[in-house]
C-alpha cells in the first residue's frame, strides 16, 4: 500500500488533483453566472485575486490566517453583488459582445489597479498548516495537511453550493430566476435579486480558489489568477457550460492532464493540457460533455 | 441592369481609393513633421491599427468574438523573426506576405473548431489559443530563440532616403521615418483591401451571418464557410500587424504579446468604433500616443510617472475607457459623428432609433 501510494503515476494523481480542484473551483463559479445570467464573466479571477488580496494581506496586520480566509470570502461576496448591479445589470437584453467587453474591461482596471496598490512582486502569505508532502514507512506521498486542507475546503464548498440550489428555498428561487426569469416573476420571486446572489455566491466560490493559490506555493500576486481563469474557462466548456458537476469534473481533467504533460513530455507545455482536452471535446461533442443536447434558439 | 450596378459599384471603389489614399499621403507628409520618437510611435500605430481592422472585420461584420488577436500577431512576429534569421536579404514584400499567409493559416486552424462555437465560448477558446503561444514558444527554443527570443534588423533606410537628411543625427531620424513611412504604406493598403470588402458580396453575406444565421442559410449562403473566412482574415491581418510590429522593435519575445495586449486591441476597437474603418484608424492613433495621453495625465493630477500608481495609469484609464463606451456609446468615437448628425436632425424629423443604442 505505501509502494503504491509513493507511486510515481499516484504522485502525478495527487498533484494534478491538488490543481484541479481550484480549476474545478473557478469553473464552478463560472456555471453558477452563467446558468442564472448567460454571462461569461472574464473578471471572475481579476475579482478573485482582488478579494483575496483585501483580505489575505491583513495578516499582515496581525490578523489570523482562518479570519482572513473568511475575510476574503465576505469580501468576494460583496464584490460580486456590486459588479452585477453597477456593471452587467445594464447589459441585460444586449448583445452578448457588450458583456463580454465589460468584463474584460474590468479584468483590465482590476489587474492594474492591484499592481498600482499592492505592486506586482509575489506575496507568500504563511499557512497555518504545513505545506511539507508527508512520508510514509520513509517514502513521499505527495499529500500535505496544506493540500488536505485544499481538497476539503473545496469538497465542503461544492456541497455547499450544491445543496443550497438542492434543498434551499433560496436555491429553488434561484434555478427558477435562471430557468424561466418571466414565470418566476409572475410568481412573486424578485428575479433581479436573485440575479445579484447568483453573482455574489459566484465570486465568493472564485474567491475561495484564489485564496487556495495565494496560499499555496505559487503565491500572491495580481495576475495570479490568469492561467487559472482559462482553465477554469476550458474547464466549465468541457462540463457544457449549464452543468455544475460536469464543471468540476472538467477542472479535475485539466488538473491530471497538465500534471501527466508535465511528468511525461515537458514542463513549458503542461498549460496546453486543457486546450488539447478542449479541443477533443469541442471535436466530438460540441454541446459539451455533460449537457443535455439543446438546440441554440432563434 | 447588371452593368448598372457593376459601374455604381466601380464609382464606389475608386472613392475608396481615393479616400485611403488621401489619408495615406497626409500620414507620409505628417511623418516629415514629427520628431523620430514620435515617429517611431505612428509606425506601431499603424502596425496595430491594421490588427485592429482585422479584429473591426471579424466582430463588427461576421459577429464573431476573438479574445485571440494577439496570438495571430505573435505567429506572424515570429514567422518574421525566423525567415529574417535566414533570409535577411530578401525584399520586404516577401516577409510580409508570408507573415499573412502564416497568420491566415493559423487562423484557420483555429477556425475549424470554433466557428462551431459562438459569443462567449469563441472568446475563450480564442483567448485560450493566445494564452498557449508563449508556453509554445519556450519549448521549441531552437526555432523560436526560447525566453531570450529573436533579434534581427531587416529594415534597411535606401540610399535616396537617407539623402534626404542631414545633421548630426541624420541616420536615426531617416530609419525612424523609413519605418513609419513603410508602416503607413501598408496599413493603407490594407484600409484599401477592407474597404473593398466591407462593400463587397462577402461583407454583404457576412453581416446577414451576424444579424440572422437562419435568414442568411435560407438565401443560400454558406455558414462555416463565411464564418472561417472573416477568422481567417482578420488572423492574416493580425498576422501581418505582428509582422510589423516585430520589425519596427526588432525583436520578438513570448512575452511581447501577453494577454493583456489582446485587451488592449479590444479597447482600442470599441473605442474607435466596432466595424468601421475610421475606428480602425482612431484605434491606432489612440494607441500611438496614448503613453504621452497618460503622461500628460499624470502630470496635470501631480502622479509620479515612476509610482506604482503612474506606472498603472495607461492600464486603469483603457480600462474604464472599455467599460464606460461599452455601456454609454457602444458605436464608439466613430459613432459620434453620426450621432451628432442625427442630433441637429431631429429638430426636424424623427430619426429611426439605431440599433445596439
Amino acid at each position: 500500500m505505501s509502494q503504491f501510494l509513493s507511486s510515481p503515476i499516484m504522485h502525478n494523481i495527487f498533484a494534478g488533483l491538488a490543481q484541479g480542484v481550484i480549476y474545478s473551483l473557478v469553473a464552478l463559479s463560472l456555471v453558477i453566472i452563467w446558468q442564472s445570467t448567460h454571462v461569461l464573466n472574464f473578471a471572475q479571477g481579476a475579482m478573485a485575486m482582488f478579494a483575496s488580496y483585501v483580505g489575505m494581506t491583513e495578516i499582515d496586520r496581525g490578523l489570523n490566517y482562518w479570519l482572513c480566509l473568511v475575510l476574503s470570502i465576505f469580501v468576494g461576496l460583496l464584490f460580486g453583488g456590486f459588479t452585477e448591479r453597477v456593471l452587467i445589470r445594464p447589459l441585460y437584453g444586449k448583445p452578448e459582445i457588450n458583456a463580454i467587453v465589460v468584463t474584460v474591461g474590468f479584468l483590465g482596471v482590476l489587474e492594474a489597479v492591484a499592481q498600482a496598490v499592492w505592486t506586482s512582486t509575489t506575496r507568500n502569505i504563511a499557512t497555518p498548516l504545513s505545506q511539507i508532502y508527508f512520508h510514509n514507512q520513509g517514502r513521499l506521498v505527495l499529500l500535505s495537511p496544506f493540500v488536505i486542507f485544499q481538497f476539503a475546503l473545496a469538497i465542503v464548498i461544492m456541497l455547499f453550493v450544491a445543496g443550497l440550489f438542492r434543498f434551499t428555498d433560496l436555491g429553488l428561487q434561484l434555478r427558477a430566476s435562471a430557468l424561466a426569469p418571466e414565470v418566476a416573476r409572475l410568481l412573486g420571486v424578485r428575479v433581479n435579486r436573485m440575479l445579484t446572489i447568483g453573482w455574489m455566491l459566484s465570486a465568493a466560490v472564485g474567491t475561495v480558489a484564489a485564496t487556495i493559490v495565494a496560499s499555496g506555493s505559487f503565491g500572491l500576486y495580481p495576475s495570479d489568477m490568469d492561467g487559472i481563469l482559462i482553465a477554469g474557462f476550458i474547464a466549465a466548456v468541457v462540463g457544457g457550460l449549464e452543468s455544475p458537476v460536469g464543471a468540476v469534473i472538467g477542472g479535475l481533467l485539466i488538473g491530471l492532464a497538465e500534471q501527466f504533460i508535465l511528468s511525461y513530455w515537458s514542463a513549458d507545455l503542461a498549460p496546453l493540457g486543457g486546450i488539447i482536452l478542449l479541443v477533443v471535446v469541442l471535436m466530438l461533442r460540441p454541446q459539451g460533455l455533460f449537457t443535455k443536447s439543446v438546440s441554440r434558439r432563434v | 441592369m447588371k452593368r448598372l450596378a457593376l459601374f455604381a459599384n466601380q464609382g464606389a471603389t475608386s472613392s475608396r481609393l481615393v479616400g485611403v489614399l488621401l489619408l495615406t499621403l497626409l500620414t507620409l507628409a505628417i511623418t516629415f513633421v514629427l520628431p523620430p520618437v514620435a515617429d517611431s510611435q505612428l509606425a506601431s500605430g499603424a502596425a496595430i491599427s491594421i490588427v485592429v481592422l482585422g479584429l473591426s472585420w471579424l466582430i463588427g461584420w461576421s459577429g464573431q468574438i476573438s479574445l485571440g488577436n494577439s496570438g495571430f500577431m505573435a505567429v506572424g512576429a515570429y514567422a518574421t523573426g525566423i525567415w529574417a534569421h535566414h533570409h535577411a536579404s530578401s525584399p520586404i514584400i516577401f516577409t510580409f506576405v508570408l507573415a499573412m499567409a502564416v497568420g491566415a493559416f493559423s487562423g484557420l486552424i483555429i477556425a475549424i473548431p470554433s466557428t462551431r462555437l459562438r459569443g462567449p465560448y469563441l472568446a475563450g477558446m480564442t483567448l485560450a489559443f493566445s494564452a498557449a503561444i508563449a508556453p509554445l514558444a519556450q519549448n521549441y527554443t531552437s526555432i523560436t530563440g526560447g525566453e531570450g527570443g529573436l533579434f534581427f534588423n531587416t529594415l534597411t533606410t535606401p540610399h535616396w532616403f537617407l539623402n534626404l537628411f542631414s545633421g548630426q543625427n541624420a541616420t536615426i531620424d531617416a530609419n525612424a521615418q523609413w519605418t513609419a513611412d513603410l508602416a503607413v504604406v501598408v496599413a493603407g493598403v490594407t484600409f484599401f483591401f477592407m474597404a473593398n470588402l466591407f462593400h463587397s458580396h462577402t461583407g454583404r453575406a457576412m453581416r446577414l451571418v451576424r444579424d440572422n444565421d437562419v435568414a442568411a442559410e435560407l438565401v443560400g449562403v454558406n455558414l462555416p464557410r463565411t464564418r472561417t473566412l472573416a477568422f481567417v482574415v482578420a488572423a492574416a491581418f493580425a498576422g501581418l500587424g505582428g509582422s510589423l510590429y516585430a520589425l519596427i522593435n526588432a525583436t520578438v519575445t513570448p512575452s511581447t504579446f501577453p494577454l493583456t495586449l489582446s485587451i488592449t486591441l479590444l479597447t482600442l476597437m470599441v473605442l474607435g468604433g466596432i466595424g468601421t474603418l475610421s475606428g480602425a484608424v482612431i484605434g491606432g492613433i489612440i494607441y500611438a500616443f496614448s503613453s504621452n495621453l497618460v503622461g500628460h495625465i499624470n502630470s496635470l493630477t501631480g502622479i509620479n510617472p515612476t509610482s506604482n500608481l503612474g506606472a498603472n495609469m495607461q492600464g486603469i484609464i483603457f480600462g474604464i475607457l472599455l467599460i464606460l463606451t461599452m455601456l454609454f456609446t457602444p458605436r464608439g468615437i466613430a459613432g459620434l459623428g453620426p450621432r451628432f448628425g442625427r442630433l441637429v436632425a431631429n429638430r426636424r424629423r424623427v430619426a429611426p432609433l439605431a440599433t445596439g443604442e
